[in-house]
């Protein structure tokens, strides 16, 4: 056997669906073929998968659940390296740093004064600006949190704006899980109650 | 006119039930857990190979031939087969891969 048919047979063969003479063909074709068992061990792994997807609505609060728990463990641990980065900063130091900056902030920031030109616009001034604002602490919200939801919301919730081929077919995959076990499903009853001799 | 609102009429429910027909309901109207289930199943369909996708495509042409009643069959048929303990599935699909080789015809 080539890989092509192989590969042709992999589906198949992980649902059960094939004669035991391929079945048999495969099996000795894998046997000397590392990719075809790479290929029948993802499939297998794929499809079984496939299969542990719940069909009703429980994935989406068990995902927004773990989202959410993600997020606040995100924003505790960004919280913790924001204080552990100025932790060691002597209370008055960093007391001291902020009424400065307020005071600089309240001062120079040229909000409310448009129109007429102000020190605080002069480059020196803007200089002094830059200087004094260093040892600010990071206000906007964290990156990494920013990621952590993007991550995984890219890889649970659907896009805005579905693949071509899902928008096309959405009950294909919907259905899928049926789809790929539909004969045995077909005939469910009449396997269940049917009397086979035994193996061999 | 009332001929030409008529057969516009009758030309627009012929595309829509065309194209459900042909895939299902659109996108849009599925509920955010069925489009959730979609989108979970599609990524794990276009990790397999072309030609398995095929298979699976196949299949669905076959499932979406058959009266709506024989759809909700297998849906149903299917709770009851997931529902199984692990075990039992895997003697199910064994016993399935024995019926599929029984002798045919008696």
């Amino acid at each position: 056997m080539r890989c092509g048919s192989a590969q042709k047979l992999i589906v198949a063969a992980v649902d059960g669906e094939i004669t035991p003479e391929r079945r048999r063909d495969l099996d000795e074709h894998v046997a000397a073929c590392t990719d075809c068992l790479a290929e029948l061990r993802a499939t297998e792994s794929l499809l079984g998968a496939l299969e542990s997807l719940p069909q009703e609505a429980e994935v989406p609060s068990l995902v927004e659940a773990a989202t959410l728990r993600r997020m606040r463990v995100a924003a505790a641990e960004e919280q913790e390296r924001k204080e552990r980065r100025w932790g060691w900063f002597p209370a008055p130091v960093l007391a001291a740093a902020g009424v400065a900056v307020l005071a600089l902030t309240i001062n120079l920031r040229p909000e409310g004064r448009q129109g007429t030109p102000q020190p605080a616009m002069t480059p020196e001034a803007t200089g002094v600006r830059q200087v004094a604002r260093a040892p600010e602490p990071p206000a906007p919200p964290p990156a990494p949190r920013q990621e952590v939801a993007v991550a995984t919301a890219d890889d649970a919730l659907p896009p805005a704006d579905p693949p071509p081929d899902l928008a096309a077919a959405p009950e294909l995959f919907m259905n899928l899980p049926i789809i790929r076990n539909m004969e045995k499903l077909e005939h469910f009853e009449a396997i269940t109650m049917v009397e086979l001799p035994p193996n061999g | 006119m009332r001929l030409y609102t008529a057969i516009a009429l009758v030309a627009l429910a012929a595309s829509v039930a065309r194209a459900q027909s042909w895939g299902g309901r659109p996108w849009n109207d599925l509920t955010p857990q069925e489009q959730e289930r979609a989108w979970q199943n599609y990524r794990r369909y276009r990790q397999l190979p072309q030609e398995q996708q095929k298979g699976l495509e196949r299949r669905y042409e076959r499932f979406r031939a058959m009266p709506p009643e024989e759809q909700q069959r297998l849906r149903d048929t299917y709770q009851r087969y997931r529902g199984l303990p692990r075990e039992e599935r895997r003697e199910f699909t064994e016993k399935y891969r024995r019926w599929r080789e029984r002798p045919r015809g008696n």
